[in-house]
């Protein structure tokens, strides 16, 4: 009986709050949510936003509002988001698009959506590569590479919330029974995946084993024009003296992250400057963003 | 029998000590590449550029403490004289259980009940996002209140009742008895009862992290939010490498230095109620 009473109340009291989300004020302040300092999609969002700049002194400085909410976790952002209707956040594409209780916006008029990032109109998004030097020659390299871009290797890219880039290559993966040492090193971002992917791939190929050194993209790239490494990992596109050297660059997914939104929000469509200025705090106020 | 005694007693001795092996060598190490001095004394948190600055999380520390203490100082003391002296059983059967539960609930319960429902209630009435020293320290507050009641009571009904009796006899009232007579006697168990809660306070982080903001700034006003330097580990640790990693053991060592500190202050006063 009791346990039914609170219950009650906590409904109407819930209630009350949903009523009062009803209208919306775009006077009111945008609540600014943003993710903890050295979380992967901050790192992304932040450089592809230009919310981080480089200083006078060359240095990388984020400029991430400092009355945001930080919180540590993409569920957190979203729930943060969805309980307030002046809010407005960032997660990875893959774990919103499915889920009703935010809403992505817009950027640039580009829907974010799995089809825009592959084809590269959607902004916020960056490929992962990995990059060789010309074409593969060592065996267990190229096993490697196969095992990535088959259906079981895109798999386990989907898996970590990236968009996968492989639409034709959908032929299931065939250990071939190799063995030996392979070094993979560059991007800190692809690290992590590249990490599930050596897993599974050690799995099938007991005999292999695969070094990863999450040393940065550039790094990635001198190392596999050096033979420091087999295989080198990119979290950006190669620039023309890479590509001069002898670098090839080859996606294996896009991390693709979308501005969310409360689906009360009016809010359809921001430009990449708009999204720029909320999460600098240079605008704070949603009638203050001038459409 | 005895030796179980004393393995029962290792047990608890060696956990101290182990943690304070671990804390210190983990910590430590990073003072040798960062100043000591920069590092309670920055006002800067920008890890990935390698500035470390805690003061902002030493101080929004302090600001949530001393901001529950304030609720919840008088709140609770007053709960502990009604339940010892003024209320009636009936109000008593339901009080002491309430209390114990209150003790009970788990941090991230406190944690999503603030989020849910005191962070939107502070927003829709007195603006800001709601995340905000005011939340954290109201939430920190009803947290602390079992550990003050209870103490306090305790200390309240350790008072000998032949003080009110001969207060009464002097002719004073039922009010003035309790609080001029047994009240001051119990002044030194309540004033443990509250640096209890402070010790409580300051190490809070699951309920805190859900409603403070998290903003590595120095605090603002009521409205805005906070970092405490519990919330600061574990906001980090997850993503951390390097010496940003070590940077987070660091700021354990700084908040375990701080709560010995309040542990030594219990300790202080109640040693005095001892010689008392």
């Amino acid at each position: 009986m009791k346990i039914k009473k609170i219950l009650a109340l906590v409904l109407a009291l819930t209630s009350v709050f949903a009523f009062a989300l009803a209208e919306f004020d775009a006077s009111k302040a945008i609540a600014v949510v943003s993710r903890e300092e050295g979380s992967g999609t901050r790192g992304a969002f932040i450089e592809l936003t230009g919310v981080m700049k480089k200083n006078a002194d060359g240095q990388e400085v984020d400029h991430t509002y400092a009355e945001a909410d930080f919180v540590n976790g993409t569920s957190l952002v979203m729930t943060t988001v969805a309980g307030n209707e002046y809010a407005v956040g960032y997660a990875s594409l893959s774990s919103v698009i499915h889920d009703d209780s935010v809403k992505a916006v817009k950027v640039g008029g580009v829907e974010a959506s799995t089809e825009n990032i592959l084809n590269g109109t959607y902004p916020i998004a960056r490929p992962f590569n990995v990059v060789t030097k010309g074409e593969l020659t060592n065996p267990l390299a190229v096993d490697f590479f196969t095992f990535i871009m088959s259906l079981d290797g895109q798999a386990v890219v989907s898996e970590d919330g990236l968009v996968s880039v492989s639409t034709d290559q959908t032929a299931a993966y065939v250990p071939a029974g190799l063995s030996g040492k392979l070094t993979v090193g560059g991007s800190t971002s692809v690290s992590p995946v590249m990490e599930l992917l050596a897993e599974a791939y050690t799995l099938l190929n007991p005999d292999v084993q695969i070094d990863i050194q999450a040393t940065g993209s550039s790094a990635g790239v001198t190392g596999v024009l050096d033979s420091t490494y087999d295989i080198g990992m990119a979290s950006r596109g190669l620039k023309d003296s890479e590509k001069k050297a002898g670098a090839l660059a080859t996606a294996i997914g896009i991390d693709g992250i979308a501005v969310i939104i409360n689906p009360l929000n009016p809010v359809e469509d921001l430009t990449l400057e708009q999204v720029r200025q909320i999460f600098t705090g240079e605008v704070t106020a949603w009638a203050d963003l001038g459409n | 029998m005895r030796g179980l005694f004393l393995a029962s007693a290792c047990v608890c001795i060696l956990a101290v000590g182990t943690i304070c092996v671990f804390l210190f060598a983990n910590g430590l190490p990073f003072f040798r590449q960062y100043s000591a001095l920069d590092f309670v004394t920055g006002t800067e948190w920008a890890p990935l550029r390698g500035v470390f600055g805690i003061l902002p999380m030493i101080v929004g520390s302090f600001y949530v403490t001393f901001g529950a203490l304030l609720f919840a100082a008088p709140v609770g003391i007053l709960t502990a004289i009604l339940m010892a002296r003024f209320a009636s059983r009936p109000v008593l059967k339901v009080m002491k259980p309430a209390v114990a539960l209150l003790a009970g609930i788990p941090s991230v319960v406190y944690g999503f009940f603030g989020m849910m429902l005191l962070v939107p209630f502070v927003r829709e009435n007195f603006g800001g996002t709601g995340k905000s020293v005011l939340v954290s320290s109201l939430l920190l507050a009803i947290m602390v209140l079992p550990t003050i009641i209870q103490t306090s009571l305790a200390a309240i009904n350790a008072v000998p009742n032949s003080y009110y009796e001969g207060s009464l006899a002097l002719g004073a009232t039922h009010e003035s008895s309790v609080f001029r007579a047994i009240v001051p006697a119990a002044r030194s168990g309540i004033v443990s009862g509250i640096v209890l809660g402070i010790g409580r306070a300051i190490g809070e982080t699951t309920a805190i992290i859900m409603v403070a903001g998290n903003n590595p700034r120095m605090p603002g006003d009521l409205l805005k939010g906070v970092r405490t330097l519990t919330v600061n580990v574990l906001m980090e640790m997850g993503y951390a490498a390097d010496l940003h990693r070590e940077s987070l053991i660091a700021t354990g060592v700084v908040l375990f230095v701080i709560v010995m500190a309040v542990n030594f202050l219990f300790s202080f006063i109640n040693r005095r109620r001892v010689v008392q």
